[in-house]
């Protein structure tokens, strides 16, 4: 557990309160205790005192310390002397719409409201100076929103028990001096091999090969420091160093390619971000750099697709794209949305929970409500949606290869519409006077009788649906639940049924993949009024009768059993044919005579009859061009789009929403610096209404700026984290008061300090590399694994790196390990649309089902498999891949059953087993061979005398099954 | 794991690596179960009532009003306008008249309640029902709707109720897991596998999907290996483990992770056991209709007797599902009736009603109401007037029923009042929070007290909200 004391902040207010003393006059006093005092007990304690049951906005009233030190708001509650720049005067003549004080009961009456006036103007003079404001939560003392120290590690030279190789990197002196302190001392050197393997997993994610580790063998046992320092710089430099640390920057930034929620839509245009971070990591790119490309990437990089696909970050998060008309739920959807990209933000560069102060001021820390509509100010332009990212040349091209086309499509639709206005207005005069003769078509049954014809075949063509002009759904043919085709004869029979021979054929306007004859016209024959068939395009349905039969009725319906409703639409506009042969049709029936469905079917349908003939080809002519034309604009090939977020200008400022609750905007809030750094790093502050883009840009200077504490820190303990397993913060995305605190500040502000580099060179800072070299350098992280009791009774978890602490390999390292040893890993394509490990079936909404077998397609890195959220991969999901619905800053390591059967009875690693038994039987010593792929080492003689019998007896590729089960295979010492 | 804030966290956390996985080794179940003995005082919480919990889920919403919480005066006005919300938008827009049930409703039991006369076989329950007739949810979306009603977030990322329960309480078996979700077999209920989910909580807690037409994922031995293959790999491996694991003492996680191998032997002859109906007497079988004419309910029934099976061989938290998302078609997979209620109803009535009694009268019989806890959910209720046009109802966030019955509830009991058109609740509310700060209650767990700490706060099951509904209480 931790202190929760917080000495600096005690010792300041400790200060006030002396100071504060010195002033007070004795009458100021009496004032005090007979006026103020007693309205303060009985109105303000209940939510501001020691005794609060929930202490209101971190403010104290029972004690003077407690309204100097203010509550969360930041602003100045009581000015003593000025009763008109204090907050409290403000609240509790209820000035401030939302925040009338005290909440509950009367107003203070008028008189009350002026001896606080008085009180304050005379200094507000206040006895109670031994009242105590404890820290139960964090200020803007707190340790991590303080300038970063300029701290240099303590020379240890003669010290006993400080080995001298631990004297040259700081960051080992650092971490001896806090070995120790608490009796702890260093582990020896790692051996050659288990250093290199448990590099190259670090920086890469993959074993090494057996050559690799001897050649460093070799050069380790020479020059151990200058082995591993070329070692480093190796592996750094290789691009399997952007896929295994990009991906956990990816965890940073809740990356997932679907958009989460009820719909859950796969989204296919969201790896050029996946491939902007790897690249960005191989090339490091100064980190300042990429955080703003993350924010504003679009404004500073303008035109280069390269910079630009880096907002996809804002919107790489779940969002609910469900069509509600519900205009709370439609508010509400919006400022869930808005909180993801708050919450990514807060968390992936600043190390806050600024999320928990969307409905109240932060519990815990001094973020103030303000801060997070501040926060959301920022992204208030944010849309989820795909936008071009094009570079101005490639702009260019594309407009003069489709400017002339779309001017020809307008110019001849213009005509079009001249033609078909007049056309309309033809029917609108003729539409009154007509009369049909036959009624207009029923959904519950219609029925078309014809002089007997021979036929085998018939077929209803449809030209319009009954949801004709009335909005989108008026593009659809209609549903049908029966069709029948009776015979002419005494006793008709119906002739189209399945049970009677009869088939339907026709296209379907819905899918359903599981059930794969969902909304097929087999629904139409089956002699229920159950299932519907939908008519998809063409909307031709084809009945194929079981033999040449005279038949002279048809009818169809939509009706549904039990219900005399039908729904959905209707065929309305329709013709039936007849043929002997399929290929010579006969028409026997049609809808022109019977009375429209509605006004727009029946204004359609006389546009189409009144027309001349001329007026007629014209139309069809002018119909192919526009077709033609539309043909050649569609060859054209299309401006990149990329899920990369698209920008509006907000047309209203941001309110705080009381309680978090849409419906309940107070006060404006511009986009400006978050309140609880102001003490630290220089604010800024926009209008209510700037531009959009600026709005961005600013947050991303203001979160990267040399006096920004939390963003190297939070940095620089990422890295730390991902290379020995646990941060110095164990917290790594909450720097806040309920996150763990260092176990070594010195030493994480020498790092972040380090990171972002002198200021006299401010272009060489902010860089990966050099911080990898620093730490991987070192002893500490070139130390043994092995277990000392004695320490760990000290230090269990190896908090204070008396060892270095093994781990298993994640979920991705499992895989890529297993194509590895197997020899069919392809590194090729780097990037790129990514694989996929699952099936999806979408409608309506999308599922993912996990694939069976995975095909040698699919052998890459696992960083390229397309990570869909609530989606279950084989092997990745089971070794605790995160589900992406947060960020993931810090993986769950567990070990459970579904682990064992995956890797035991999926037949990707019976695949595996297969490739690596293959790779290893060419090899004259296969269990040698086995031994130095997986673990790159010789098997001892034991080993190779328990495994002899069991490849006799089982074969090699049992032998290999066993082996990519194994515990050694998938720790990583 | 250093923020964990139930009272004697570190003692849990002791046996939970000592146990990583679902159960381990022998030694480690046998601590499992003494720490699922005692987790009440480890968390400090009230006496347990119940054990294990059988959650019944009928996605899509199903309508509070048509099946159980009755109000005659729909019956009355039926076809009138809604007074004061003829402006009204709900989900999918405008709304029509009121509109009555399109069946009676009919008095059962001891207690005379009244009930949908579309489910026979479930009045014959209702003695034993604690009804609660005033719930309310925080959306009006089926998948965040759903969400909610099993995690209590309308967000995904949290831990589903099971998941804090199985973290909480830990197995009951050695070869069988924790927590099963059983899938209907028309597919995922809105939202999928978020509704099951771990969340923020290590992987092992999250709901296992089982169900009759889908069988554990990975379980089967590979048709091309042998079984005397498959045993020796098993044997060979566990020796590499074991010499592996002895040059390095101190690492818990390699023992477990032998351990995790021998359950997952254990699950595989464990699981398609479960799953073995044939030995089910015809009695048994016709009480839940496993054998039905109509294949959707029989597979339902067939999940219904697999989730007792289940809950006899100690899994601790099944959720039992009847019906799945949305489809093109409203109504048509679950219980999503917008547009005509009565033909989508009269499809999904006679597929709920008799296996759900059935599985209830089974567990009645033989005894085991006295640890497992039944409970029904839906995400939400419907509208008491049919949407524009149409013979169906649009979505009801402000009011809807759910129920419990079993180890520690009082049977025959209505709690909670929606208005008197069933449009809002109104009397004695249960928000979700409510619900779930019963369910722990009685598995006896302090609600507020089993908490787990994710990015930034100490997170709870019932989040900072939740009273238990004492009335519902035995």
């Amino acid at each position: 557990m931790r202190t929760t004391t917080n000495v600096l902040g005690l010792a300041l207010i400790g200060l006030g309160c002396v100071h504060a003393a010195a002033d007070d006059g004795q009458p100021g006093i009496a004032f005090f205790e007979q006026k103020i005092r007693p309205v303060l007990v009985e109105r303000c304690y209940r939510c501001h005192s020691l005794r609060a049951e929930d202490l209101a906005g971190n403010l104290f009233l029972d004690s003077k310390a407690g309204w100097e030190k203010g509550g969360d708001g930041g602003a100045a509650v009581i000015v003593p002397g000025k009763p008109e720049e204090s907050l409290l005067i403000k609240l509790i003549r209820h000035e401030k719409e939302g925040r009338e004080m005290p909440p509950d009961g009367d107003k203070l009456s008028a008189a009350q409201i002026a001896d606080f006036v008085t009180w304050i103007g005379m200094g507000a003079p206040d006895p109670r100076l031994d009242g105590k404001v404890e820290a139960k939560r964090a200020d803007k003392t707190w340790w991590s929103l303080q300038p970063l120290a300029r701290v240099e590690p303590s020379a240890l030279d003669g010290a006993a028990g400080s080995p001298p190789a631990w004297q040259a990197n700081p960051v080992d002196r650092f971490l001896l001096e806090a070995m120790r302190r608490r009796e702890l001392t260093p582990s020896p050197p790692a051996d050659a091999r288990t250093l290199i393997r448990r590099m190259t997993y670090d920086l890469h994610g993959l074993p090494p090969s057996i050559g690799e580790v001897q050649a460093f063998a070799a050069d380790h046992a020479r020059d151990p420091d200058a082995a591993v320092g070329r070692l480093v710089d190796r592996l750094l430099a290789s691009p399997r160093y952007g896929e295994k640390w990009g991906r956990h920057w990816l965890d940073v930034v809740r990356f997932g390619e679907s958009n989460g929620y009820e719909r859950n839509l796969i989204i296919d245009d969201l790896w050029p971000f996946r491939d902007y971070v790897i690249r960005s990591f191989n090339d490091d790119k100064p980190f300042d750099r990429f955080i703003v490309e993350h924010l504003a990437g679009d404004v500073v990089g303008k035109d280069d697709p390269d910079v630009e696909v880096a907002t996809a970050f804002l919107v790489a998060g779940p969002f609910d794209d469900v069509k509600n008309q519900d205009p709370v739920a439609k508010a509400n959807i919006r400022a869930a949305t808005l909180d993801d990209v708050v919450t990514a933000a807060g968390g992936a560069f600043l190390g806050l929970t600024i999320n928990c102060a969307r409905c109240h001021n932060h519990k815990f820390d001094p973020i103030p409500t303000e801060d997070y509509y501040r926060l959301r100010a920022a992204f208030e332009g944010v849309r989820h949606a795909r936008r071009v990212v094009a570079s101005k040349e490639e702009r260019r091209q594309h407009a003069e290869q489709t400017a002339d086309l779309r001017k020809q499509i307008a110019d001849l639709e213009s005509q079009r519409a001249k033609l078909d206005a007049l056309l309309a207005e033809r029917a609108e005069t003729e539409l009154p006077r007509l009369s049909f003769p036959r009624p207009k078509v029923d959904p519950r049954l219609t029925e078309e009788s014809f002089p007997p014809q021979e036929a085998r075949f018939v077929r209803m063509t449809v030209l319009a649906g009954t949801g004709l002009g009335a909005g989108s759904s008026g593009r659809t043919f209609g549903r049908l639940t029966e069709v029948e085709v009776w015979t002419a004869e005494e006793r008709p029979r119906n002739v189209a049924l399945a049970s009677a021979g009869g088939r339907a054929e026709g296209p379907r306007a819905a899918q359903a993949e599981d059930f794969p004859d969902a909304y097929g016209p087999q629904f139409v024959i089956d002699g229920r009024l159950g299932e519907q068939y939908f008519i998809g395009r063409p909307p031709v349905l084809t009945i194929t009768l079981p033999g040449v039969e005279r038949i002279g009725r048809f009818t169809f319906t939509n009706g549904l059993a039990g219900s005399d409703r039908a729904e959905g639409d209707f065929p309305c506009e329709y013709r039936i044919e007849v043929s002997l042969d399929g290929d010579v049709w006969t028409t026997v029936a049609g809808s022109d005579d019977r009375e429209p469905w509605s006004r727009p079917h029946g204004l359609e349908r006389l546009k189409r009859q009144l027309a001349t003939a001329g007026e007629r080809d014209e139309l069809d002519a002018m119909d192919g061009q526009l077709a033609a034309l539309r043909r050649r604009l569609q060859a054209v090939p299309p401006l990149r789009e990329v899920w990369a977020g698209v920008f509006e200008q907000p047309t209203q400022p941001t309110h705080v929403h009381r309680g978090g609750d849409p419906m309940k905007p107070v006060d404006p809030v511009a986009p400006e610096s978050l309140s609880m750094l102001d003490r630290v790093t220089p604010s800024y502050s926009l209008p209510l209404d700037a531009p959009e883009g600026e709005r961005r840009r600013r947050l991303a200077e203001w979160i990267v700026s040399r006096e920004n504490p939390l963003t190297p820190r939070v940095l620089a303990n990422r890295v730390w984290h991902y290379h020995f397993g646990t941060g110095i913060v164990d917290t790594p995305s909450d720097f806040g008061y309920l996150g763990g605190k260092p176990t070594h500040p010195e030493l994480l502000d020498f790092l972040a300090r380090h990171l972002i580099g002198d200021e006299r060179q401010a272009a060489a800072g902010w860089r990966l590399k050099p911080l990898h070299r620093l730490i991987l350098n070192s002893q500490a992280y070139r130390q043994s694994s092995a277990f000392r009791p004695e320490a760990a009774r000290i230090d269990k978890d190896a908090r204070f790196l008396w060892r270095f602490p093994p781990r298993r390999a994640t979920g991705e390292e499992v895989r890529d390990t297993m194509l590895e040893v197997s020899g069919v890993l392809k590194l090729e394509p780097m990037g790129g649309p990514g694989f996929r490990l699952f099936k999806l079936t979408q409608n309506n909404v999308c599922t993912y089902f996990p694939l069976d077998t995975h095909g040698p397609d699919t052998y890459r890195r696992s960083v390229y498999h397309q990570s869909a959220r609530a989606s279950v991969v084989d092997v990745l999901t089971d070794f605790d891949f995160p589900d992406i619905a947060f960020a993931a800053p810090k993986r769950s390591n567990t070990t459970s059953p579904l682990q064992a059967l995956t890797l035991l009875n999926h037949r990707f690693v019976l695949d595996m087993a297969q490739a690596y038994a293959a790779r290893i039987a060419a090899s004259g010593r296969p269990i040698e061979e086995a031994y130095r792929l997986a673990y790159q080492r010789e098997p001892t003689p034991a080993e190779v005398d328990h495994a002899r019998p069991f490849v006799a007896a089982h074969g090699l590729e049992a032998f290999c099954r066993a082996m990519l089960n194994s515990n050694e295979l998938l720790t990583i010492d | 794991m250093s923020h964990a804030a139930v009272a004697d966290m570190s003692r849990r956390l002791f046996l939970d690596r000592m146990t990583t996985g679902m159960g381990g080794v022998a030694i480690a179940s046998l601590l499992a179960r003494e720490a699922a003995a005692d987790a009440a005082s480890v968390a400090g919480g009230p006496p347990p009532k119940a054990k294990q919990v059988l959650q019944i889920f009928c996605p899509g919403a199903a309508s509070h009003i048509d099946l159980w919480d009755e109000k005659p005066a729909l019956e009355k006005f039926d076809g009138t306008p809604l007074p004061g919300s003829e402006t009204e938008v709900t989900f999918q827009g405008k709304n029509g008249n009121l509109m009555k049930p399109p069946w009676p409703f009919m008095s059962a039991g001891r207690s005379g309640k009244r009930i949908s006369s579309m489910l026979p076989q479930m009045a014959t329950h209702v003695d034993d029902i604690a009804f609660l007739h005033s719930m309310v949810s925080r959306t009006n979306t089926h998948g965040p709707g759903c969400i909610f009603m099993n995690s209590c977030f309308t967000r995904e990322g949290f831990p589903s109720a099971g998941a804090w329960v199985s973290y909480a309480l830990g197995t009951l078996n050695d070869s069988l897991p924790t927590y099963v979700a059983i899938q209907d077999v028309r597919g995922e209920p809105p939202n999928g596998k978020a509704n099951w989910g771990n969340g923020f909580l290590p992987a092992k807690y999250q709901g296992v999907t089982m169900a009759m037409q889908q069988p554990l994922r990975n379980l089967s031995r590979p048709g091309s290996i042998s079984v005397e293959e498959d045993r020796e790999t098993r044997r060979f491996l566990a020796e590499m483990n074991r010499r592996h694991a002895a040059d390095r003492a101190g690492n818990e996680e390699l023992r477990a992770r032998i351990a995790a191998y021998e359950l997952a032997a254990r699950m595989q002859t464990a699981a398609p056991e479960v799953g073995d109906l044939a030995g089910e007497t015809e009695q048994t079988r016709k009480l839940y209709g496993t054998d039905d004419r109509n294949p959707l309910k029989a597979a339902y029934a067939r999940n219904c007797l697999l989730a007792r099976r289940m809950l006899e061989r100690g899994v601790r938290y099944v959720s039992l599902y009847c019906a799945s998302r949305a489809s093109a078609v409203d109504g048509l997979l679950n219980w999503d009736a917008h547009k005509t209620l009565k033909s989508d109803y009269d499809r999904h009535l006679p597929i709920f009603d008799q296996p759900t009694a059935g599985l209830l009268t089974d567990l009645k019989q033989r005894g085991m109401l006295d640890d497992v806890l039944v409970m029904w959910c839906t995400e939400f209720g419907r509208m008491p007037t049919c949407q524009e046009g149409t013979t169906g109802r649009d979505h009801n966030p402000d009011a809807f029923t759910a129920w419990m019955m079993g180890a520690g509830v009082k049977g025959g009991v209505s709690h909670g009042a929606t208005d008197e058109l069933g449009r809002r609740s109104v009397e004695n509310v249960v928000t979700v929070y409510d619900f779930y700060a019963t369910v722990l209650h009685l598995l006896g767990i302090d609600h507020e007290k089993l908490t787990h700490y994710h990015n930034g706060a100490a997170r709870r099951l019932t989040d900072v909200h939740g009273h238990v509904v004492h009335d519902v209480l035995a």
